[in-house]
């Protein structure tokens, strides 16, 4: 993990440019939806936003600016969405994200965070396993007798919280799908404890890695050498966290992506026709965020070169066609886009810990969304993270537009008939 | 540095308790260094976002009570819109982002000043209508661009800068008055901002814009153009790699270069006289190279190769946006006719595909940031506009100052990064030179000083307009003279009108 001294190149860079804050430039489609970074859109100052977080960040590092409660309620209400990030990554070398995530934790060793609902959460994966604090003998409750587990297989379906505790059946969909494409898999039962991603995301590094180090121990003593994720916070975790605290000796797969091989290789027909016209919520950890983290131990030398040379990561090779060759897959769905789209993609506001500690603002962003999804036409909201169902699930209940939110591992089950 | 309890609550009682603050870490967000300048420019007092012209007019009445100074900007992106002094506060006019109408039939849009180009250029290509972009990114304000900053653009040789678009404009003067331009003080609509009520368009903008030196533009209508392209950008792949092709039948580049630039001149000279082409334009190599490449380290690469350097040290953009396929083949076929007479020939093939693949140079520049990914800065050493002729004057005298700087490795060397473009098919020209130095350089902070007068030096020598006066005080003083006294003009406008700053 970088600390913030490590990222001061990124803080001396920023030129208050403002890329962070839009879609860029030729992925703009017109007047409205043209911007791109919730806490800015919502409350309008600078200082909210990827370009405020790091003049924040090099006022705290230099000592000038003083901790006061407001301060940190504007460092976590940032959904961490990352959408800052890639916008600046595709006209400077920098990185905000890291430089967000570091000023998160170094505001917790500083002892001025997380906020209380993330304390709770963590505190709640101490004792339980998991961020709701639920038993952890019920974590899989979902797995009914009719799933097919195969003994000693290499690949691991990892369920992750919020699948096994809030929205079970998309533990169950995808199991099934697994089944019916003929996949051999396993689960981690007992030993399958919370990735650590919303950890790790609001500064809680040392119990991130507690976590994260016994699923790494786990899937290493098992000999996994895939693990398939229907979550997009989980496959983010084991993306971008896990490699950070060691060699990670597996291949992370998005249930898009196997069914996507299992269409191509012909394992798998989606035959039962349902005509309806949807819209794909690209949830920020599946697509932007969702490139393997690639340390790099260097200097950054006159002129901005980097020795020896860096690669960035920088969205573009996030899941993003791997859900929208599925869907076309299903018969009788029709897919329209929202303009902010893959790596351009709008948060849903469930991320960074944001529904935990500010619920109305987290609403907010995910009514936003929502609205844009309304402007397609489309009948349904499709994505694949149980983070971004909650939030917008919520919105569209609270919005009563008709408009409906569908896990897309519930369309495969469906379609399989 | 915060306000006093009494004045902050007047304020707060306009704009509402949302929309304004005084804590440090909101303030952080807009005090930090600028990557082109050592000093950290001094903290505001508080920042607003007023949500209407009647709440700016009341907050100047405020400020002007309490003698404070108010600074208006929307991006804050270029260092004038950061306070020198203490006790001012900013005005960030982003809530006042309103689009108010789009006139079809008379070719105008009104808008306020936290519309910015991204919404406004793409909006616009909805109803087949268009304006020249400057170079800035999509989050720069259009308003600021035609209003209060200079303006110059890519695509001026077919149209023009953005002075010369601005029409009906409403104004809150330092006093808080409120001033209504042109048609629009009668009530008569926004379509002129000349008569029948008053002409202050020359205060207003001037060349450069009094960069929130006069008060606060609340709306500005803006004459249109037509667009020539698709409803709608048909952009390709992803992230930093786009394609951004438009019909090959109505828009075309080309890439030329030339053995002198007198030739390169003489050859932009007769294009305009031909009245063909949208953007006609000598550009920056090493900008060029650093909006081709994706990383510092990418560019160094390109840049080491030389390819750049020796294909486009004297070269000569041309795009074409026509009506109709015959159009574009009867414009093409001039312009190699002028490239042939005027000795000029084709680039390396693959320069011109980065240009024919992302056409978006000439939509929204929206990669122009890219210019600072050299972890340091770039500033304009000139910045001007005059004839075709005297500005290849002036770029032809730039090694002789620049060059001394490029051996002692203070600054990339890159003499020709200079551009000159053709204005309004060539009645005019405007230049501007970027030097590109470094922040780990030793009294770094001192270089882009040291190339400005060095650049000043070699236009008095020469008797060459190549800067504009106002920029900088050291500058005032010794170009005003020459300048029909301009400083003293200036002095006695701010004297009448006041100033918020
Ligand atoms: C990399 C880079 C490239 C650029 N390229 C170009 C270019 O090609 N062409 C060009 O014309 N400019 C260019 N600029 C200059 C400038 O940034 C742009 O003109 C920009 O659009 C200004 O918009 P903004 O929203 O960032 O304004 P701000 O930075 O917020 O403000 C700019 C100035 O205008 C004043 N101002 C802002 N709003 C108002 C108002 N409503 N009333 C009165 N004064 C106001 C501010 O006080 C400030 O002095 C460039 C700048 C950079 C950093
Ligand atoms: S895009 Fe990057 S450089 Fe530009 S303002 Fe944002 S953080 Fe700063
Ligand atoms: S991570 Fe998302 S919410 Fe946070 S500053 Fe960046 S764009 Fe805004």
């Amino acid at each position: 993990m970088l600390p913030l001294k490590d990222l001061r190149h990124t803080m001396e860079s920023c030129n208050h440019c403002g890329q962070c804050k839009w879609v860029l430039g030729p992925k703009t489609k017109g007047y409205d939806y043209a911007e791109i970074c919730p806490i800015h859109q919502r409350f309008g100052f600078d200082a909210y936003s990827g370009q405020g977080l790091l003049n924040i960040a090099e006022e705290i590092l230099d000592g000038e600016l003083e901790y006061e409660s407001g301060l940190v309620d504007l460092i976590y209400s940032c959904t961490t969405c990352g959408a800052c990030d890639i916008n600046c990554k595709s006209v400077r070398d920098m990185e905000v994200l890291e430089t967000i995530l570091a000023l998160r934790a170094r505001v917790v060793a500083d002892g001025w965070g997380p906020m209380p609902a993330h304390q709770e959460a963590a505190g709640a994966v101490a004792a339980h396993h998991n961020i709701y604090g639920r038993a952890h003998e019920q974590r899989f409750d979902w797995l009914a007798p009719e799933v097919k587990l195969t003994k000693n297989c290499t690949t691991a379906y990892f369920a992750g919280c919020s699948a096994a505790y809030r929205y079970p059946q998309i533990a169950q969909d995808t199991a099934k799908i697994l089944n019916a494409g003929g996949l051999e898999f396993t689960v981690l039962h007992a030993e399958e404890y919370c990735c650590g991603g919303p950890l790790w995301r609001t500064g809680q590094i040392a119990e991130a890695r507690k976590v994260a180090e016994h699923n790494l121990a786990v899937l290493e003593k098992q000999g996994i050498d895939r693990v398939i994720t229907s979550c997009a916070e989980c496959f983010g975790a084991f993306r971008d966290f896990y490699p950070r605290l060691g060699p990670v000796n597996f291949r992370v797969m998005h249930i898009t992506e196997v069914v996507q091989q299992l269409i191509a290789e012909q394992r798998l027909t989606l035959h039962h026709r349902e005509d309806r016209k949807v819209t794909y919520h690209d949830p920020c950890l599946l697509g932007r965020l969702s490139e393997p983290y690639v340390p790099w131990n260097g200097e950054i030398q006159a002129f901005g070169r980097h020795e020896p040379p860096k690669q960035w990561r920088r969205g573009a090779q996030g899941v993003y066609d791997a859900p929208r060759e599925v869907l076309q897959a299903i018969p009788g769905v029709e897919i329209v886009e929202m303009v902010r789209n893959e790596e351009n993609s709008y948060c849903c506001g469930g991320g960074g810990g944001v529904a935990e500690a500010f619920p109305d603002f987290s609403q907010w962003t995910a009514r936003e969304r929502c609205r844009e999804a309304g402007s397609t036409g489309a009948a349904a909201m499709v994505s694949c993270c149980p983070f971004c169902q909650s939030a917008l699930e919520q919105a569209l209940g609270a919005a009563d537009g008709g408009m409906k939110y569908l896990d897309i591992t519930r369309l495969i089950a469906e379609a399989l008939g | 540095m915060s306000l006093p309890k009494q004045i902050y609550a007047e304020l707060e009682q306009i704009v509402g308790a949302e929309y304004i603050s005084d804590r440090e870490y909101i303030l952080a967000g807009l005090r930090h260094a600028m990557p082109s300048s050592p000093v950290k420019p001094l903290s505001p007092a508080a920042v607003l976002l007023p949500g209407t012209a009647e709440e700016v007019q009341q907050i100047v009445r405020v400020c002007n009570r309490h003698g404070l100074k108010f600074i208006p900007t929307v991006s804050s992106l270029i260092g004038f819109a950061y306070p020198t002094a203490l006790n001012t506060i900013i005005l960030q006019l982003k809530r006042m982002n309103r689009i108010v109408e789009i006139n079809r039939t008379d070719r105008y849009a009104v808008i306020e000043p936290g519309v910015r180009h991204g919404q406004l250029r793409t909006e616009l290509m909805k109803a087949g209508l268009s304006y020249p972009v400057a170079a800035v990114g999509p989050g720069g304000s259009v308003l600021v661009n035609f209003a209060c900053s200079s303006g110059d653009n890519h695509n001026q040789h077919g149209a023009s800068r953005t002075n010369r678009y601005i029409l009906g404009v409403e104004w809150v003067l330092p006093s808080g008055e409120m001033v209504r331009l042109g048609s629009l003080a009668n009530d008569a609509g926004w379509f002129c901002a000349d008569g029948p009520g008053p002409s202050l368009r020359g205060l207003v903008k001037g060349y450069a814009g009094p960069f929130g030196g006069f008060g606060v533009i609340t709306r500005i209508a803006i004459g249109l153009d037509e667009w020539r392209g698709p409803a709608e950008l048909p952009t390709e792949g992803r992230s930093p790699d786009y394609k951004l092709r438009l019909s090959p039948d109505r828009h075309k580049v080309f890439i030329f270069k030339f053995p002198t630039l007198d030739r390169l001149r003489d050859a932009m000279i007769e294009i305009g006289k031909a009245e063909i082409g949208q953007a006609v334009l000598k550009y920056f190599n090493a900008t060029a190279a650093l909006l081709a490449t994706q990383s510092a380290n990418d560019f160094w690469e390109l840049w080491e190769s030389g390819l750049f350097q020796r294909e486009l040290s004297r070269p000569l953009y041309v795009y074409l946006a026509t009506h109709s396929a015959e159009e574009t083949a009867y414009e093409e076929a001039v312009l190699r006719e002028i490239v042939a007479e005027t000795g000029g020939e084709e680039v390396d093939p693959a320069i011109r595909a980065i240009y024919e693949n992302n056409m978006d140079f000439f939509i929204l520049v929206g990669f122009l940031q890219r210019v600072l990914r050299l972890g340091g800065a770039w500033a304009p050493a000139k910045l001007s506009a005059d004839s075709v002729h005297h500005m290849f004057e002036i770029g032809k005298a730039i090694p002789e100052f620049l060059e001394e700087f490029a051996a002692k490795r203070l600054i990339v060397d890159a003499p020709d990064n200079f551009q000159i473009i053709s204005m309004e098919y060539g009645h005019l020209a405007h230049i501007e030179l970027l030097f590109l130095w470094d922040r780990s350089m030793p009294a770094w902070g001192e270089i882009p000083m040291q190339v400005m007068a060095r650049s000043h030096e070699t236009e008095i020598r020469h008797g060459h307009h190549g800067s504009m006066p106002p920029r900088s005080m050291p500058m005032l003083g010794t170009l005003g003279p020459l300048y029909s006294n301009c400083h003293i003009w200036s002095e006695k406008i701010r004297e009448a009108f006041g100033t918020g700053r």
